[in-house]
């Protein structure tokens, strides 16, 4: 397709959502919902997600692609308003932006950082869609090329990167957590040969374990037993003045918030990485290359623009490997992954042929859905914060009752229920543990396809493993994976920085 | 998260966990067909069932020793000691009657409660307004000690519910009246009521907390409920007394 036809086709794409007064409707709310779920603390816009994906189950595709969508935009920017306004992050992508939102709050420019993190959430928003509709042609035409080995890799690389950099703790327990995920995926009929594995004749589990709920079971419960058992109370927001942003300003910040955005995209794309990595990293590097460092932590608006920025560009960087290679880049991209598999759209690198407008469809629902945050951002952001008065003790058991009857509705199964609450608690205890669920979530999802590709690769092959040498793409994934591994061990870390005092002709590191 | 030092010792414990799962997955595995014949498919190890679970169970294993190892290496011998010595020490008891450690009963009790015994067999307006209430009062009304009462007054209401259930007691009171376990449900919420307005009578600020907490409590169930079933025409989980009101007063017709 030449480019300017993808441009028109983008641009009608966008035009007829617009002229459809449901999908209009349809995304404002979901965006203001996705911002009062993103700006409570203890609500996730994974969360946000979980739930909107059984209440969309009976939509058409593309008007829940518009809520779930809608509403990862907004849960991901509204996470800003309690860390900017209560000191409190909404999420943990907002984690960074309490470090220097809260100082400019308490100095009486509170309104003034909410206007410009929703500018600069906008244009991170923007471009990351650039990249979505950018790079997903290349990447997607790439993947065509794909066989069984290179899947059953690139299924493992996503489950052993999450785990890699998703643990608080130990790297281990990142991996461990991915494994655990791959064995939830065994359970059920294998898809070959249909054969039961660890089913114990119970029928309901002959199907496989159902994603969705135990997504919910696994963000939500954890998420309501710690909110309420540590009985947080809110600190009294700071009052806000004028929230539209002075042109100057933003002007002046455009190279750190396209840098900032640059950065999300890059991590979004990462398999199951998040946005509070991106938040992070986005803000250590405004901190590392500014002139005046000292300054962050103390209510530096840089330190914001560059976590908000960096959140807001990881949903579209997030899209790029979902879409393409069915991969999902970060925890709501993974209850995306769901909700696209419970509507009958499976992403992948055949989604081009099965739905060729299907990409720009979700580039043109960023694109609205970031616009359409700005507005709300600038016209309610008075009224949302309002939200931050209501006692966490009166929410979470609500969203308790909201886990339970979504999950239960999206198979009509009470089986559904006894399995999301377990999942749940086991979650619960397992992230008291430092151990991540990124990657756990990422393992029940991948797992069926690492299964299903390593089998069909050793069949092609005979069960030889020779083709993984042999083939450039899957030989670079086998390197990356390897390399992911051994550079966790003590031994590879002493002797890099043994070659690398070597190199640079520096005094040996002490060891510590 | 744990500190540092509590984190390695439960490290031990949940590497043994995932190390004993591995091999459960492994012995699991090896059950599968390999080299036989399935459903009319001989069998070679490349396209065996087992593979996946085999490996998967294999990694585990390994990463859990490895995790082993390394608690062991950071606490040593003497803390792994200490860490079982604490399991049948008093201080754990101490823990397990900690403020936090009770509201976690609190929570996961209801919680169990609600999923286990009575969204399956209770009208799903009633058993979520229990749960709420439950939840608020716990939670958002009240002090610990109301907790804890509130707490002792929820096992045994669902130990009650659990008995009638596990009897058939339900089976046999439907012949004479309808929904029975809907009915002790709502006389359960009316008691529950009452009981935190009396509790609640002489302090003001409890008092608003209670009104805000029924209607909440009420009013949440009925919306979500109404959404669910009348509009997204998703069958609820449990349908009894106040949804047969509903289905009567939603489907009457009005005009005829």
């Amino acid at each position: 397709m030449l480019v300017f036809e993808r441009i028109q086709n983008f641009f009608e794409i966008v035009l007829s959502m617009l002229g459809d007064p449901v999908a209009v409707a349809v995304l404002f709310g979901s965006v203001l919902l996705g911002i009062i779920f993103g700006a409570m603390p203890g609500l996730t816009s994974t969360l946000g997600v979980a739930l909107l994906t059984a209440l969309t189950y009976s939509m058409d595709t593309d008007l829940a692609m518009i809520c779930l969508l809608a509403i990862y935009v907004g849960g991901t920017y509204g996470g800003s308003y309690s860390s900017i306004l209560i000191n409190i992050p909404g999420t943990a992508a907002a984690a960074a932006t309490a470090l220097d939102g809260y100082p400019l709050a308490c100095k009486g420019e509170g309104g003034r950082a909410i206007g410009l993190t929703t500018t600069a959430s906008t244009i991170g928003t923007i471009v990351s869609m650039l990249f979505v509709v950018s790079i997903s042609p290349i990447i997607s035409h790439f993947a065509l090329q794909f066989t069984s080995f290179e899947f059953f890799l690139l299924a493992f690389f996503g489950i052993l990167i999450s785990g890699t950099l998703t643990a608080p703790d130990l790297v281990v327990k990142g991996w461990i957590s991915g494994f655990l995920g791959l064995f939830l995926a065994c359970i059920g009929r294998d898809r070959l040969q249909f054969f039961p594995r660890f089913t114990f004749g119970i029928p309901e589990l002959d199907s496989g374990i159902e994603v969705v709920p135990v997504l919910i079971g696994a963000f939500g419960i954890p998420q309501i037993i710690e909110v309420l058992k540590a009985q947080t109370q809110m600190a009294k927001a700071k009052k806000l003045q004028r929230i539209i942003p002075e042109f100057s300003t933003v002007m002046r910040n455009i190279p750190a918030i396209i840098r900032s955005a640059l950065i999300g995209v890059g991590i979004g794309a990462v398999p199951g990485i998040g946005e509070d990595i991106a938040g992070w990293v986005s803000y250590g590097t405004a901190k590392n290359t500014s002139k005046h460092p000292e300054t962050f932590g103390k209510g530096e608006l840089q330190g914001v623009l560059a976590s908000e920025t960096a959140n807001n560009a990881c949903v579209g960087g997030a899209m790029i490997p979902l879409l393409n290679l069915g991969i999902p880049g970060s925890p709501p991209a993974a209850m995306l992954l769901g909700a696209l598999m419970l509507h009958g759209v499976t992403p992948g690198p055949m989604i081009t042929f099965e739905h060729p407008t299907f990409i720009f469809e979700i580039a043109a629902i960023l694109l609205l859905a970031s616009v359409a945050m700005w507005f709300t951002g600038m016209v309610l952001a008075k009224q949302v914060v309002k939200v931050l008065f209501i006692p966490t003790q009166l929410f979470m058991p609500i969203i308790g009752v909201l886990c339970i009857i979504g999950s239960y509705s999206l198979g009509l199964s009470v089986f559904n229920l006894f399995l999301m609450l377990p999942v749940g608690i086991i979650c619960y205890f397992i992230t008291r543990m430092g151990y991540p669920i990124a990657p756990l979530v990422i393992g029940v999802i991948l797992g069926p396809m690492a299964d299903e590709n390593l089998r069909r690769a050793l069949m092609v092959s005979q069960g030889s493993f020779l083709p993984i040498f042999q083939r450039p793409v899957a030989l670079i994934l086998f390197l990356v994976i390897v390399f992911t591994v051994i550079s966790q061990f003590r031994w590879y870390k002493r002797l890099a920085t043994m070659v690398k005092d070597k190199l640079f002709n520096r005094n040996p590191t002490p060891r510590t | 998260m744990m500190e540092k030092e509590t984190l390695r010792k439960a490290d031990f414990f949940s590497g043994l966990a995932v190390c004993l799962l591995g091999l459960f997955i492994i012995s699991q595995g090896l059950k599968m067909p390999m080299k036989d014949s399935w459903g009319g498919v001989m069998n070679v190890w490349f396209v065996s069932p087992a593979l996946f679970p085999l490996f998967v169970g294999a990694m585990l294993v390994l990463l859990g020793a490895l995790l082993v190892r390394s608690a062991i290496n950071s606490i040593g011998l003497a803390g792994v000691r200490e860490a079982f010595v604490y399991l049948g020490s008093h201080r754990l008891a101490a823990y397990l009657r900690e403020e936090e450690t009770i509201r976690f009963y609190g929570i996961v009790v209801a919680l169990l409660g609600y999923v286990f015994v009575l969204v399956p067999s209770v009208d799903f307006f009633l058993s979520s307004v229990l749960f709420l209430l439950l939840f608020f009062t716990m939670f958002y009304c009240g002090d610990h000690a109301h907790l804890l009462r509130t707490l002792y007054g929820m096992g045994a209401g669902f130990a009650l519910l659990i008995a009638m259930l596990a009897l058939t007691l339900d089976k046999t009171l439907a012949t004479a009246i309808p929904f029975p376990a809907d009915w002790l449900v709502l006389c359960y919420i009316i008691i529950l009521i009452a009981f935190n307005i009396n509790a609640f009578r002489a302090n003001q600020e409890d008092r608003r907390k209670l009104k805000i907490s029924l209607i909440i409590g009420l009013i949440a169930p009925l919306t979500i409920g109404v959404i669910f079933k009348y509009f997204l025409m998703v069958p609820l989980p449990s349908e009894g007394l106040v949804v047969a009101l509903l289905d009567a007063v939603w489907y009457a017709d009005f005009w005829s």
